[in-house]
């Protein structure tokens, strides 16, 4: 596992990573989130050895005392490739600064090109291809040494919808085996993709856990809106102050009632019973489930970041 | 097994860049095609460098040098005639006078006899034996020379009747030069040349290098076991190649219009491949100061104007030594390696001169090379490589 301790990076006056301690297990998906700003490249850069702390540590444990150049296979938001050399040039070339010798990177390309849909593109220059290709020749030159860990920064940015599919199963199924830590601003990626996740803001750790413990834990939770055949503003209210007892959040209008809770699900069968006991007519039920953009927004707050 | 990975992968990019490559391996067979055309067509001027050895007489207790007088009477007729093309100039020495000569810095060298004043002056008060000697120094077969001897035999002719009211009292000698005499304008020009075809290379090498920060692929390369010496050994070794093609061509070109060489070729490659080691160190400053093809195009301007117009590689230049180190001078534009090249190529191609006689220039073009290449290596390592 990694193990960042006490983490600090500061340039000059500002401080950008601020005591971040936290573990990543060897085994699983990492997300990383926070607003712009919130020091998530900076983590990133120093775990992968591109940027000295300034304080604290990082150890690299159960990897076979492996530096974080043999380790970490880095994919960074911007498409960083040779232009003017084909796919497989490329990437046989980055695998020879590696050290790796040739008849071993060889069929490692060819296999992570065929991977990620691009054999097709084996001979073609990478300045021709499209931008959802040159996305996944990124994620292929950061794959070429065969890393243990993947560190991914926005890696679906720029991919229409089938190839994010085929990136996702992709990680998943890397996930499964390696060590996988992405940092994105897209909340149903990370939902989707992560075991984990570690929220920041301001160079500081916020939380980290599951998706579905930060979803049921915080925010406003889960919206209910119920609207009614029947009854007037007065026998809304009074069905309300029922449901006082369940500590339910409510607002009242003509003819529907909104609820928030962070598990609103766990109480559909006492609303109902409770709605029938007042006399009320449900028509419809309206559910938005907790999100972990709603975590998010309650966390980091709503304020634009430079 | 990192190092033939940088230049294999520097090779293909250097061919697919192809446009600035063939400009850059262009320039040099160009210059030589112009310079071609500006010899064959520029207007003439004769120079004509005197060694006045005239020891004088002592007459009514005055000094008197007939010598100083004559070279007087040279500048007079210049000035007298207007836009003579004949330019006379007094030097200390006979060696320097045929160094001269052999460079093509001058036309023809006059000695002036010890006894020029004696002989006049005997003349002068009716001594009719009293014969004076004057002797010519230059490549008889160059029609430069034979205009200048002709003229300046017919200035010191008519000096002599106007000091002496006498005819016949001097006695013209002919000294013929060696081989290099027979070497032409633009014999002389082509060592500059092909110096100037590596010159070029500073660009192609400066954007070699920057290539890889403006493409921000030099975070790879940081992220990757890849040392700054494999780095920029390929790199390095790609663009030499390229320098010494280019020099290949350019003497190509230059043998297909004439030109005649007198020395070693693999000696000339040396100082190419040498020179070509310089320019790409030095291009490791401009790469270190610029971060985009489009600033080493308008930041190596600067040097590559100071490198061809003040080397002596586009024309030949006068300089003066700050000082010498034994016996070699070492001038302000000894900073520039294209002034040893030059001088390097210049005995070798057109003195003939062996690999002895350039020890100073090669020790001079290394010593620059490594000088270049630390203060390059350190600045772009700071700039570009180093982690923050």
């Amino acid at each position: 596992m990694i193990t960042i301790t006490n983490l600090k990076k500061q340039f000059g006056d500002f401080t950008a990573v601020d005591g971040l301690s936290f573990g990543i297990h060897k085994k699983g998906i990492f997300g990383l989130l926070g607003p712009n700003g919130a020091g998530k490249t900076t983590t990133i850069s120093m775990i992968c050895g591109l940027l000295k702390p300034s304080g604290g540590t990082i150890v690299y444990d159960d990897f076979n005392g492996q530096g974080p150049k043999s380790l970490i296979g880095y994919c960074p938001q911007e498409n960083i490739f040779y232009p003017k050399l084909t796919c497989f040039e490329q990437l046989l070339f980055i695998g020879q600064m590696y050290g790796i010798a040739s008849k071993i990177i060889k069929p490692k390309a060819l296999e992570l090109l065929e991977l990620l849909g691009l054999k097709d593109k084996t001979n073609e220059r990478a300045g021709r291809l499209s931008g959802g290709m040159k996305r996944r020749l990124n994620i292929c030159l950061a794959l070429v040494h065969n890393p243990e860990i993947l560190i991914l920064d926005e890696p679906e940015a720029g991919l229409d919808p089938q190839s994010r599919i085929l990136v996702r199963d992709f990680f998943s199924a890397f996930g499964s085996e390696k060590t996988v830590i992405l940092t994105t601003h897209n909340m149903d990626e990370a939902d989707r993709l992560a075991d984990r996740i570690a929220i920041m803001d301001h160079g500081k750790l916020l939380l980290l856990d599951t998706p579905q413990n930060l979803k049921k834990t915080i925010g406003d939770g889960d919206i209910l809106e119920i609207q009614f055949e029947n009854g007037n503003e007065q026998q809304i209210s009074q069905f309300a102050g029922k449901l006082g007892s369940l500590s339910l959040k409510m607002t009242t209008g003509p003819n529907f009632l909104l609820i928030k809770h962070p598990n609103v699900i766990e109480h559909l069968p006492a609303i109902k019973t409770m709605a029938e006991e007042t006399g009320l007519i449900i028509s419809e039920f309206k559910l938005r489930q907790n999100t972990l953009e709603d975590v998010f927004i309650h966390l980091t707050g709503r304020t634009l970041r430079q | 097994m990192k190092i033939s990975g940088v230049i294999v992968k520097s090779f293909r990019e250097q061919v697919r860049s192809f446009w600035v490559l063939l400009l850059s391996l262009s320039m040099g067979p160009f210059f030589i095609f112009v310079y071609f055309l500006i010899m064959e067509s520029s207007k003439p001027q004769y120079n004509i460098l005197v060694v006045n050895g005239d020891s004088g007489i002592l007459e009514n207790e005055q000094p008197l040098n007939y010598g100083k007088e004559l070279l007087r009477y040279f500048s007079a007729a210049n000035l007298e005639i207007g836009s003579t093309p004949f330019v006379t100039t007094e030097i200390g020495d006979r060696n320097t006078g045929i160094e001269k000569l052999k460079n093509k810095h001058a036309d023809a060298l006059i000695i002036i006899s010890g006894s020029f004043t004696q002989s006049l002056d005997a003349r002068k008060h009716h001594d009719s034996l009293a014969l004076t000697g004057i002797e010519f120094i230059g490549d008889l077969t160059s029609s430069n020379y034979l205009i200048s001897a002709v003229w300046a035999n017919e200035m010191v002719n008519a000096f002599a009747l106007l000091t002496t009211h006498s005819k016949r009292i001097v006695e013209v000698t002919e000294t013929p030069l060696g081989i290099s005499a027979s070497i032409s304008g633009f014999d002389m020009i082509v060592p500059g040349i092909l110096i100037v075809s590596l010159i070029m290379l500073m660009f192609t090498a400066s954007i070699a290098f920057v290539a890889e920060v403006e493409n921000k692929t030099i975070l790879r390369l940081k992220l990757s076991k890849l040392s700054t010496f494999e780095f920029l050994g390929g790199i390095g070794f790609v663009q030499m190649m390229v320098g010494i093609i280019s020099v290949i061509l350019t003497l190509f070109t230059a043998i297909v219009l004439g030109f005649h060489y007198q020395g070693s070729l693999i000696l000339m490659l040396i100082i190419a491949g040498l020179t070509s080691l310089s320019i790409i160190s030095f291009s490791l400053i401009i790469a270190a100061v610029t971060k985009s093809a489009n600033e080493v195009l308008v930041v190596g301007n600067f040097p590559m104007f100071l490198f061809m117009f003040f080397t002596g590689a586009a024309f030949p230049l006068k300089s003066d030594a700050l000082f010498t180190v034994a016996g070699y001078p070492v001038t302000l534009q000894g900073l520039m390696t294209p002034t040893h090249a030059i001088s390097a190529l210049n005995k070798t191609l057109i003195m003939n001169m062996d690999v002895t006689r350039i020890i100073p220039e090669m020790i001079a073009i290394i010593v620059l090379t490594i000088f270049y290449f630390i203060i390059g290596g350190i600045i772009f390592k700071q700039r570009h490589l180093k982690l923050t």
